[in-house]
């Protein structure tokens, strides 16, 4: 347990990252599921293909090649592209985070345009219809009627995807970023305990996950307050 | 058992749900070949009456003899006793994953340890008797509602019980199809079978019942013959509830 | 920047050569898995808080950290311990395979237990208690009357964790394995070309998705046969 004492900030910078890429890929995985919800819902046909294509996509790859792609990918783009403007250009470097971040909010966005669009559906007409013979307009049914039901509905399966998402974080260590697993593999090069470094990786990761679970479950009945009979 | 002892014994019974007395000082005695109908305004406990006779609900004061044998947590053998007690469901139950076959041997053959063939033939006997023998071989959700209920009333019948007990058995039926239930139920009491019947068919009651019982809140109100229960019902609350179940 | 199509043709055998150490990687652990799931599953309805807890706890912690942390625990981490060293599985921890069976296992028969435990929970209350009025026994109601029917309704939430196996072992590839994603790696760190072989290989892993969804909808056909009003 000594070994641990030096690493303990290393850890915990290494945690900071993980919630950085947890916040900024969480913003993007709704971003990206609405999107795709909004399209499979549309009467677009174009919109539903393409949106099925990215369903299909990005649920039937594994996620360590995804991130594997864009991130290699990226890099041979950019390079190709800058090389173009300055041949002297070798290389450029993609940041693993950046390339990481936008990996698995793709990945698990795609979960998430499954799960928007049949939160959306699940909105029970009648009070659309109610919110319209009000004589709101459009714009207010949509804010005011269908995205708070939505997202009642939508709350047990996207808590799901938030620990899809802090857990995916894990696999951008594969590409150089400075979380914990990072940290750990370097702990391990010092002390020689593989054991005990990816034992307190997992425990931070269980820390994680029981906020994330804690906040879901805290969301969920404060979503449905007006559900619940007097006592 | 002998025909002194009687088939159904409740002492002073009790049973709460929380905080709901749902049975409140229930006596009840049920000797063989009586046709009892229970009848009363919802919440009265007469689901849960018939369902603590086979122990689908734990009675928590008083007690329960089936013949000679009291239902107790610590009693030895309650499927002994559910052999011998019949139930029907108003929701029908019946297996939806297997025929009406399957669903009217699996007992036989699990419970009462019968070979295929017996249970077999036992089977097809009933169906024929509720009068539908060549559904035999459908799935349930093939089957109307009414002839689901046969089936359910088949498979109890099988299991060759004592007692029949019905709770609503034609409540959730469209109304067309409520005679042929009753029909059933009628042809089984003229054969003799001791029979419990939670209903709101008040016309079954005065052709079939040899007692009526009024529940309300928990209690028996009021047990009578139904010529008398129906022309001098004795309770307020039994008058009041006869009167808006007979407006119709 | 052009697309190297030789380059396809010529790796996509090599990677298809790992698809038979996918298969047996997804296979044991999906068997295992499912063993351990059952037992875990039966232990958390059973009733009594010795065995419900263990198993809830069980469950928590698997699907609270990442699987790429569980491998690299039984991996790089085992051997640490003496006591595994000393132990007569030892032969299977030192394996890089018997290591990724064993870690997809725990973590798969966490998943599935869940869903086991959904399907057993969703069978109708009413059905059972004819059973019960019959006669039937407790084991007996579980096997003729529960499992059927809890296995038909599972059945969609598994086929989709089996997806999610055959996606985790392409992370066998993290500890030396060359299934097809330790051999896409390999072939992309000799060729640069990323695009070309890891885009490829998404297109196998998302093929043999198919391959599964089609089965486990041509079972839940066959389970199903008793929910159509026409025979």
């Amino acid at each position: 347990m000594e070994a641990l004492s030096g690493w303990g900030d290393d850890f915990f910078q290494g945690s900071v990252v993980v919630a950085q890429v947890f916040v900024a890929s969480l913003i993007l995985m709704v971003i990206f599921g609405l999107i795709g919800a909004a399209a499979k819902l549309s009467g677009n046909r174009l919109a539903r293909t393409i949106a099925g294509a990215y369903t299909v996509v990005f649920r039937g790859t594994p996620e360590i090649l995804v991130i594997l792609l864009l991130y290699f990918g990226t890099a041979l783009t950019l390079t190709a592209i800058a090389q173009l403007f300055n041949p002297e250009i070798r290389f450029v470097d993609v940041p693993p985070f950046w390339a990481g971040t936008f990996a698995i909010a793709l990945i698990v966005g795609s979960y998430a345009t499954e799960t928007f669009r049949g939160a959306f559906l699940g909105v029970t007409p009648g009070s659309i219809e109610a919110a319209h013979a009000l004589g709101l307009s459009n714009l207010q049914v949509f804010f005011h009627v269908r995205v708070p039901e939505m997202w009642r509905l939508a709350l047990p399966a996207f808590g799901n995807h938030m620990l899809s998402l802090i857990k995916d974080t894990a696999l951008i260590s594969i590409i150089g970023l400075n979380e914990t697993l990072f940290v750990a593999k370097q702990a391990i090069g010092a002390t020689g305990q593989p054991f005990t470094m990816y034992i307190v990786v997992g425990l931070i990761y269980l820390g994680f996950s029981t906020i994330i679970t804690l906040t879901v479950m805290g969301l969920e009945r404060y979503g449905n307050r007006h559900l619940r009979q007097g006592t | 058992m002998t025909s002194e002892t009687p088939l159904i014994r409740m002492q002073a019974v009790g049973k709460r749900f929380g905080n709901f007395q749902a049975l409140a000082n229930i006596d009840l005695t049920v000797t063989s070949g009586e046709r009892i109908v229970v009848c009363g305004p919802s919440g009265s406990g007469k689901s849960t009456l018939i369902r603590c006779i086979n122990r689908l609900e734990k009675h928590d004061a008083g007690r329960i003899f089936i013949g000679q044998t009291e239902l107790t947590d610590a009693m030895e053998d309650l499927n002994a006793v559910r052999r011998e007690v019949g139930m029907v469901f108003q929701s029908y139950n019946l297996f939806p994953h297997m025929t009406v076959l399957s669903n009217l041997m699996l007992a036989q053959r699990l419970v009462r340890k019968m070979p295929r063939q017996e249970a077999h033939d036992i089977a097809m006997h009933y169906l024929k008797r509720v009068r539908i023998p060549e559904q035999a071989k459908k799935y349930p959700i093939q089957l109307s509602g009414g002839q689901q209920q046969r089936v359910a009333i088949a498979r109890a019948l099988c299991m060759k019980p004592q007692v029949m007990l019905f709770d609503e058995p034609t409540s959730a039926l469209d109304p067309e199809m409520i005679h042929e239930v009753l029909d059933v139920m009628v042809d089984l009491a003229k054969d003799g079978m001791t029979m419990i019947c939670v209903t709101h068919e008040m016309g079954f009651a005065r052709s079939v019942a040899d007692r009526v019982i009024f529940m309300d809140e928990g209690r028996i109100l009021e047990q009578a013959p139904p010529l008398d229960f129906f022309q001098n019902p004795q309770q307020g609350r039994t008058k009041q509830f006869l009167s808006q179940i007979l407006q119709h | 920047m052009s697309f190297d199509t030789a380059l396809i043709v010529e790796s996509l055998p090599k990677m298809l050569m790992g698809i038979g150490l996918t298969f047996q990687l997804l296979i044991l652990s999906a068997v295992f898995g499912l063993i351990l799931a059952t037992l875990l599953m039966l232990m958390r309805i059973s009733g009594k808080w010795w065995l419900s807890w263990p198993a809830q706890a069980y469950i928590y912690v698997f699907r609270g950290t990442p699987i790429l942390v569980q491998i690299f625990i039984v991996y790089y981490g085992f051997p640490q311990l003496e006591m595994i060293r000393e132990s007569v599985l030892w032969p299977l921890f030192r394996d890089p395979f018997g290591c990724a069976v064993f870690a997809l296992s725990l973590n798969a028969g966490a998943y599935v237990s869940e869903i086991l435990r959904g399907g057993v929970l969703g069978v109708d209350r009413g059905m059972l208690e004819a059973g019960e009025a019959l006669g039937l026994s407790k084991t007996q109601r579980f096997v003729y009357l529960t499992t059927p029917i809890a296995t038909r309704l599972a059945l969609p939430a598994y086929g989709n964790d089996i997806i999610s196996l055959l996606k985790s072992t392409a992370l066998a590839s993290t500890i030396t394995l060359m299934e097809m994603t330790g051999i896409a790696r390999t072939i992309v760190a000799q060729t640069y070309a990323p695009y070309e072989i890891f885009i490829s290989l998404a297109i196998v892993y998302m093929v043999l998705t198919f391959l599964i969804q089609k089965l486990v909808a041509r079972i839940e056909r066959h389970l199903g046969r008793y929910t159509l009003k026409e025979g």
